[in-house]
């Protein structure tokens, strides 16, 4: 039976096998492409500042950091000072938590048979784009980053704004999501202890314990995660050990046959990505109580991605304190572009996993770029012996409406795809 | 109940940043009590995509997000085939963004004669010819969400919306990005030491600033509504332009010496002479940084 997934910012479609009315192999095509790596072959290595957000309209602003940080990768002894990166590092935080937010209410919701809640997807998102315009003039679409720091120079003004955006982000989460204070919530360790609040998402999670859905969306198990900074660890996750040291040379990218995404595989493996991936990595307490009892099913998904929200606004608070405004916000490059002729990766965290970037430039053309996004991660496979992850997280189900819930839980995005 | 004004968002070659953008109109609660969408990509709509494509659904306004080709599909069906089945039963069309008006971005994704609606890049394309009549391009990569709103709102109300030559609404469109900057004053006044990292300086001379001879409203309908891309320090990009996306976007092409793009309307001698002039002023309060000791 053949599902069109909608609303994945596009589409794919979905081709379920049942063998004894479960769901036994499901074949995922996504139908359209965008040759974004072609796009950029040629061009200046600057310009890719500007078209690189343009991959993907929800997570643009990993693609930028993604590329200045890949760019940044060429060149020997480039400097850039502390209050450039934990710039560049806050806007970031604050994309992946709009996603969140969006994903939670727009998406999830509906799938456990609720109104979709656009004012409680946008309100948030709007302050975080706020914030996120603050220092890159606008959201969607900015190139703020640039090589050797940020564009902007920030005040002691532009910081009271931005702490207001943040506790107003709080205060919604505590309003909404879970109605406790943050901190109770932060420092909860216990997945059950959990369901005694009220809010969005103990409600949801309590709705998958009361429909029996604590099984679903089981996958591999196996999590990876590579885009570190101060609040991300890098590493990988097998049932519960985690091993930090690992490297993007072992990432490999192959054709896929049946459709325009590529296969990635860490070590001849597919790895699940994304905020469940993280917090495993980072062994944030709740969510790994919550793989304790629930393995990596739809539950611990959830559960991570809502609780990343409030970690990386708390992360936050903690990153402002720490700028120094008197430092420079931009360092010159000792060494013009278009003397350079070099490679260089650059691995960041987006809302849906890790991004990867390769360049290769020459007297400052690019002339190779790859792109690697978290929805390839989660998409790999495609055959029915090597199942990709969120392929073999719809096996065994018995209905196509609870495998779409499963697929999107992911978050699989279609854009993101199809660059 | 009142009624609802019908829009039909379909995406075709796009990032859909766009439909993000809209996302952060700050006013969508009265929005959604004005109009519906008969689809969205993210919003929830009475219709699949495939009831799209295969049924005729009563709609009002159709807008088309994304560079267009016949080889781009939807459900297997071609987004020209969509257009022109919809376009048919609407009352507008508003091609939103860059990429749907010019082809932008996207022009160069490898499909088959690929690019904006009525235009490809400055060039009218002969594909719609028919449908001119009906279409308003609110260009932008993405479109600045207020833009966009308004523009519908200003459809349903059937206010006469004077266009310019691509078919913008000069009230949006008649403007410079230029005009409204908070470095206005380093450019009057000719002060071309901009460096990256700073509240002064003005990126017209080095860094590649496209905002004296780009169309549109950034700075004075702010982004996300606090800032636009040059207050904050970076280059005008010319997003909103048929143009978009040139090449060296970081640095300003020059014909010994003098930026080759000059502001819409001026021409290089008088440029030429007034710079001269301008730079006599050597006004110490913009050579020093603006908050000084
Ligand atoms: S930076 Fe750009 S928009 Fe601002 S004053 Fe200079 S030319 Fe105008
Ligand atoms: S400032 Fe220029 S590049 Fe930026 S959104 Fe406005 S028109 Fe586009």
């Amino acid at each position: 039976m053949i599902k069109l997934i909608e609303k994945i910012e596009g589409e794919a479609k979905l081709n379920f096998n049942f063998k004894e009315g479960k769901i036994d192999f499901v074949d995922i095509e996504f139908m359209s492409t965008r040759n974004i790596e072609n796009i950029l072959k040629g061009k200046n290595a600057f310009d890719a500042l500007v078209i690189n957000p343009r991959v993907c309209g929800i997570c643009g602003h990993a693609h930028l950091i993604a590329t200045v940080q890949a760019l940044e990768s060429c060149y020997d002894n480039l400097k850039l000072s502390n209050k450039a990166k934990i710039i560049r590092e806050l806007t970031l935080s604050f994309e992946l938590i709009q996603n969140h937010f969006k994903w939670f209410y727009l998406t999830m919701l509906p799938l456990f048979g609720h109104k979709q809640q656009i004012l409680k997807a946008t309100y948030p998102s709007q302050l975080m784009g706020k914030a996120i315009a603050l220092f890159g003039g606008q959201y969607p679409h900015t190139s703020y980053a640039v090589v050797g720091g940020v564009v902007c120079e920030i005040t002691e003004m532009d910081i009271i704004k931005l702490q207001l955006y943040i506790a107003q982000t709080v205060k919604f989460v505590e309003d909404n999501l879970v109605k406790t204070e943050s901190e109770n919530f932060l420092t909860c360790k216990d997945a059950d202890a959990l369901l005694d609040y009220e809010g969005d998402l103990p409600d949801i999670l309590r709705q998958i314990k009361k429909d029996g859905f604590l099984e679903h969306g089981k996958s591999y198990d196996r999590f990876i995660s590579f885009g570190q900074n101060s609040y991300f660890k890098k590493g990988k996750s097998l049932k519960t050990k985690v091993i930090h040291n690992i490297s993007v040379l072992h990432v490999k990218e192959s054709e896929m046959p049946s459709s325009f995404a590529k296969n990635v595989s860490f070590k001849d493996k597919y790895y699940e990505v994304g905020p469940l991936a993280r917090a495993m990595v980072n062994k944030t307490p709740l969510v790994t109580d919550a793989h304790k009892k629930y393995g990596d099913s739809i539950f611990s998904r959830i559960l991570a991605r809502v609780c990343e929200i409030s970690q990386l606004l708390q992360h936050s608070k903690k990153l402002i304190k720490d700028l120094d405004l008197s430092e420079e916000s931009y360092i010159e490059p000792s060494i013009d572009i278009s003397k350079l002729s070099s490679s260089g990766y650059s691995a960041v965290e987006a809302a849906r996993g890790t991004l990867i970037h390769k360049v290769e430039i020459e007297n400052g053309m690019i002339k190779n770029y790859e792109i690697i996004t978290p929805t390839q991660w989660n998409l790999s496979g495609g055959t029915k012996e090597k199942q990709g992850v969120s392929q073999k997280a719809m096996v065994g189900l018995s209905d196509v409406k609870t495998a779409e819930l499963v697929f999107k839980s992911f978050d699989v995005c279609s854009v993101c795809t199809t660059q | 109940m009142k009624k609802k004004m019908r829009v039909l968002w379909l995406s075709a070659i796009a990032c859909n940043g766009n439909t993000h953008s809209f996302l952060n109109y700050p006013y969508i609660e009265q929005f959604l009590d004005d109009f519906e969408f008969i689809y969205h990509p993210v919003i929830d709509s009475h219709y699949t995509l495939e009831d799209i494509v295969s049924k005729k659904i009563p709609c009002d306004v159709l807008l088309i997000e994304g560079a267009i080709s016949k080889e781009f599909k939807r459900v297997d069906v071609s987004v020209v085939d969509i257009i022109e089945k919809y376009s048919k039963i609407v009352q507008k069309i508003v091609t939103v963004g860059t990429c749907a008006t010019f082809g932008g971005i996207f022009r160069e994704s490898g499909y088959e004669e690929t690019s904006g609606m009525h235009f490809d890049q400055d060039k009218p394309s002969q594909k719609f010819q028919d449908l001119i009549d009906k279409t308003i391009s609110v260009s932008g990569c993405p479109v600045h969400p207020e833009v966009l709103v308004n523009t519908l709102y200003a459809i349903k109300k059937e206010a006469i919306l004077k266009l310019d030559n691509f078919l913008r609404p000069k009230e949006f469109y008649a403007y410079t990005i230029h005009n409204g900057c908070t470095r206005n004053e380093y450019f009057e006044y000719k002060v071309d030491n901009h460096r990256f990292g700073e509240l002064e300086g003005c990126m017209f001379y080095d860094h590649g600033c496209q905002a004296p001879f780009t169309h549109g409203s950034c700075n004075k309908v702010l982004w996300n509504e606090v800032n636009s891309k040059t207050r904050a320090g970076l280059s005008c990009m010319g997003c909103t332009e048929p143009t978009f996306p040139k090449q060296n976007l970081f640095s300003t092409k020059k014909n010994m010496a003098i930026p080759e793009n000059l502001p819409v309307g001026v021409g290089k001698r008088v440029y030429l002479t007034l710079a001269g002039i301008s730079k006599a002023f050597k006004i110490d309060r913009l050579e020093k940084k603006l908050f000084d000791d």
